[in-house]
């Protein structure tokens, strides 16, 4: 999935709204929140996986999983899935890839969730 | 950023005041949605960064409900939620229990090991308020039942030391055990079912030659039963008899209280038996009024119940009690006792009975009148197999004593 460009939206601005009662406040401060921790997290993991250390890419692949339900972000979502599912069975074989995956759907849908920032959400 | 344990409120209350959420998740986007979402519903919300803070915030702050994250660092949810069931503190808390895999294994682990409810973390907003509202619909009855249960036990309190009080002053009534006259001896035990008996026992004397002795029981347990054989027990005190009655004569006197003690509206009754003994003339006469537990126990060995079959007191007022009369001798024990010693079940519902009890005593023989009394209780509470008596129990044990007995009873 890394080789190839995703052209959907990298999360739903209208769900996302909707989770939180179209609060626009608190969906900003979530947003700042998460591109505080979001990175970390996924640096954890990226730490973790070349250690090969399972248990540590299951936990931070898990947070991060945790705080993209709260995008609807499908993409990031189901590569985060995928890498803690894959962590969880303690094989790490496939793990670069779908880390390679999750690093690439995260960093677009920060850099959306940036672009929705610098607009202005807050009516 | 959050701080590991931060509270933050929303204005609206509902009935019976703000209710407080404690949220426990390591994830702070996720934790700041849920906390968000709940203060739009109205509640008070503390936040926790993992298991461990979350468990001291619990025992601070005893929020009505804990939404609590699977996987945190230092102490998973489950862990958390085991500890919290350990504690008599806090094991009546609702938790509900937040994960990302709906596995059945999962969810079923989770309630084995202390959780109430669970909750995905994919869940709709819609989810999320009714499985909240309901954990809180849960947690204010469960609040409810532990306040009353709190209010019973205190009010139980009051109650458990004016029982007690009330039962020091009933005992306060009964005859020092020792000498009764010179060459009469008592003892005695008293065993109420309830803390406060109905049985009451005493002794009046009479002169120096002298004495009544009664052990009346009124029907049914408790303050009730106790109140009204104290009131009962003014009645026999003599210069009350005297006044009343003007003589010791036993069956006058259970006439006199037959008229005077009708039965209660409630249909409760007294039994009795009222003794005199005159040591001088070597005579026991007496009344009883529907009480079956008298026995002399003579020196020869021969065992006389003493009981006619008659009414008990308040039934029929132009019953007319009639005094019978024994002779005694140095070395005769005279036994007065309630039914509650002898119609005691054993396991298997068998009463122990007045053929046992005469057994009993007649086992003992001539030993020490102390050892017959307690030796008789201890046989009675290894036939039914425990200490509690079902019903008030009394034993009065009298004797005789041969040598200042003999002595009076043959003066001029």
């Amino acid at each position: 999935m890394s080789d190839h460009l995703n052209h959907d939206p990298a999360f739903s601005l209208e769900e996302a709204l909707a989770r939180v009662d179209n609060d626009r406040e608190t969906f900003q401060m979530m947003t700042e929140l998460f591109m505080e921790h979001g990175p970390k997290d996924l640096a954890d993991a990226q730490t973790a996986l070349d250690a090969g250390n399972a248990a540590g890419v299951t936990r931070s692949s898990h947070r991060l999983k945790g705080a993209l339900l709260q995008f609807c972000a499908p993409a990031a979502l189901l590569a985060c899935k995928e890498l803690e599912e894959s962590a969880k069975t303690g094989n790490l074989t496939h793990g670069a890839q779908l880390y390679a995956t999750l690093e690439q759907e995260l960093q677009r849908l920060l850099a959306a969730l940036r672009h929705v920032l610098d607009k202005g959400i807050a009516a | 950023m959050p701080t590991p344990a931060a509270v933050t409120t929303s204005p609206t209350v509902e009935e019976g005041g703000v209710h407080t959420v404690l949220v426990v998740d390591d994830e702070p986007t996720a934790r700041m949605a849920l906390a968000a979402r709940l203060k739009r519903l109205g509640y008070r919300v503390i936040e926790a960064g993992d298991g461990k803070v979350g468990l001291e915030v619990l025992r601070r702050e005893r929020p009505d409900l804990t939404i609590l994250d699977w996987m945190m660092p230092e102490m998973d949810g489950p862990s958390f939620c085991e500890q919290v069931r350990q504690d008599p503190a806090l094991l009546s808390s609702q938790i509900l229990m937040m994960t990302s895999h709906d596995q059945p294994q999962q969810i079923a682990e989770g309630l084995a090991r202390g959780a109430d409810d669970f909750l995905s973390k994919a869940a709709s907003k819609y989810e999320i308020t009714a499985r909240v509202q309901a954990g809180m619909r849960t947690a204010t009855l469960i609040r409810r039942l532990e306040d009353v249960t709190e209010e019973i036990r205190r009010k139980q309190e009051v109650l458990e030391r004016e029982l007690q009080s009330a039962a020091r002053y009933v005992e306060s009534l009964l005859p020092a055990p020792g000498t009764l006259l010179p060459g009469v001896q008592m003892v005695h035990v008293y065993r109420p079912s309830l803390g406060l008996g109905g049985d009451l026992f005493n002794v009046v004397p009479w002169n120096d030659d002298v004495l009544g002795l009664y052990l009346l029981d009124a029907s049914g347990h408790g303050v009730s039963s106790a109140l009204r054989s104290a009131s009962f027990s003014t009645f026999l005190r003599r210069e009350n008899l005297l006044h009343h009655v003007g003589s010791s004569d036993p069956g006058a006197i259970l006439t006199e209280a037959n008229r005077l003690f009708p039965l209660t509206e409630d249909g409760n009754y007294f039994t009795i038996i009222f003794a005199r003994l005159d040591v001088r003339a070597r005579t026991l006469s007496y009344a009883t009024a529907g009480h079956n537990g008298a026995l002399l126990h003579r020196r020869s060995g021969e065992v006389c119940w003493m009981a006619k079959p008659n009414l008990p007191l308040g039934f029929d007022q132009s019953t007319t009690y009639l005094t019978e009369e024994l002779t005694i001798e140095q070395g005769d024990r005279l036994y007065v006792l309630s039914d509650g010693l002898y119609e005691v079940p054993a396991s298997n519902g068998e009463l122990w009975g007045q053929d046992r009890l005469e057994k009993t005593v007649r086992a003992f023989g001539d030993c020490p009148l102390s050892e017959v009394v307690s030796g008789t209780i201890a046989e009675v509470i290894r036939w039914q197999g425990h200490e509690h008596f079902p019903d008030d129990v009394a034993l009065m044990g009298i004797e005789l004593t041969e040598k200042d007995f003999h002595e009076r009873s043959s003066e001029p």
